[in-house]
């Protein structure tokens, strides 16, 4: 699985042959215009990948500096995206940075079920 | 972050680079003068998300300087940031802001309105667009109180919160 770089953000994707999870690691700032333009795709073919190979995905936020709200619509649309695949996603945050607290512990809402889950580290 | 009185009053060029670049500066700034890390990302996040509507949402069509006004200011222990950009009477998009406000006063928290608001966005269709969910977020995770008026043509926008 490739990564993705969009202005000032980076996404790394951590997986190989032999890995049990597929896993995207968020740096930098996502505060594009329409962040969803280039992550919509980008999260169909992880979806695609992690769907081929019965694999759960984790992103990992800890050293995202910020995202902006409409970034947050993109995370919210692959949550959806990723239950209807009932693939389980799992989103990583650091608890320690209240910003990352207060975002991710509001996401818990769409935690209805096993396909999602929110880690605090 | 202690009791502090500051201003900031600048005149911005309606362009998306801008919206990081003061988003960036109000968080630099203040963390070189408070301690408060948490509180100045606050303020900063703020300050994104009302730029970033006024640049969305501003009528910049017919303005010979399209800017808009971000002014950033301090008394005592409440902090302000104020936006203000040029709106078309014939555009929904600023009584939309209104609205907003309004349906969050429905709610007993900015939690509350917070998560019915991203319940909103994930029964929308692909691209909720015009969500207004940076406005809940800023009176959920700034722990601000929002206010807006509409005068003469011009969308004023302020978040308060106390530090």
């Amino acid at each position: 699985m490739q990564g993705l770089v969009v202005g000032d953000l980076r996404i790394e994707a951590l997986e190989d042959e032999s890995s049990a999870v597929m896993q995207l690691l968020w740096k930098g700032k996502s505060n594009n215009r329409h962040p969803g333009e280039a992550l919509a795709p980008y999260f169909r073919e992880v979806l695609a990948a992690a769907g081929t190979r019965k694999l759960p995905v984790e992103l990992h936020f800890e050293k995202l500096e910020h995202f902006n709200s409409s970034t947050i619509t993109s995370i919210i649309q692959l949550i959806q995206d990723s239950r209807a695949r009932q693939i389980k996603l799992v989103l990583v945050y650091d608890q320690a940075l209240k910003w990352q607290k207060l975002s991710f512990d509001a996401l818990r809402v769409f935690a209805k079920d096993d396909l999602l889950e929110l880690r605090a580290a | 972050m202690g009791n502090f009185n500051f201003s900031i009053d600048l005149p911005v060029r309606s362009e998306w680079a801008n919206v990081d670049l003061l988003r960036t500066s109000v968080q630099n700034c203040f963390t070189a003068i408070f301690s408060d890390i948490e509180g100045c990302h606050s303020l900063a996040m703020v300050t994104g998300e009302l730029i970033e509507n006024a640049i969305k949402y501003g009528d910049w069509s017919g303005a010979d300087e399209q800017r808009f006004r971000l002014r950033v200011w301090g008394e005592g222990r409440s902090a302000h940031v104020s936006v203000e950009n040029p709106v078309l009477r014939t555009d929904d998009s600023a009584q939309e802001v209104m609205k907003t406000l309004g349906w969050m006063r429905g709610f007993s928290t900015p939690l509350d309105a917070y998560r019915a608001k991203l319940l909103e966005v994930a029964a929308a269709d692909r691209d909720p667009g015009n969500s207004k969910l940076g406005l809940v977020r800023i009176a959920y995770e700034g722990n601000c109180t929002l206010s807006a008026e509409i005068t003469r043509g011009v969308l004023r926008v302020q978040a308060e919160m106390t530090v």
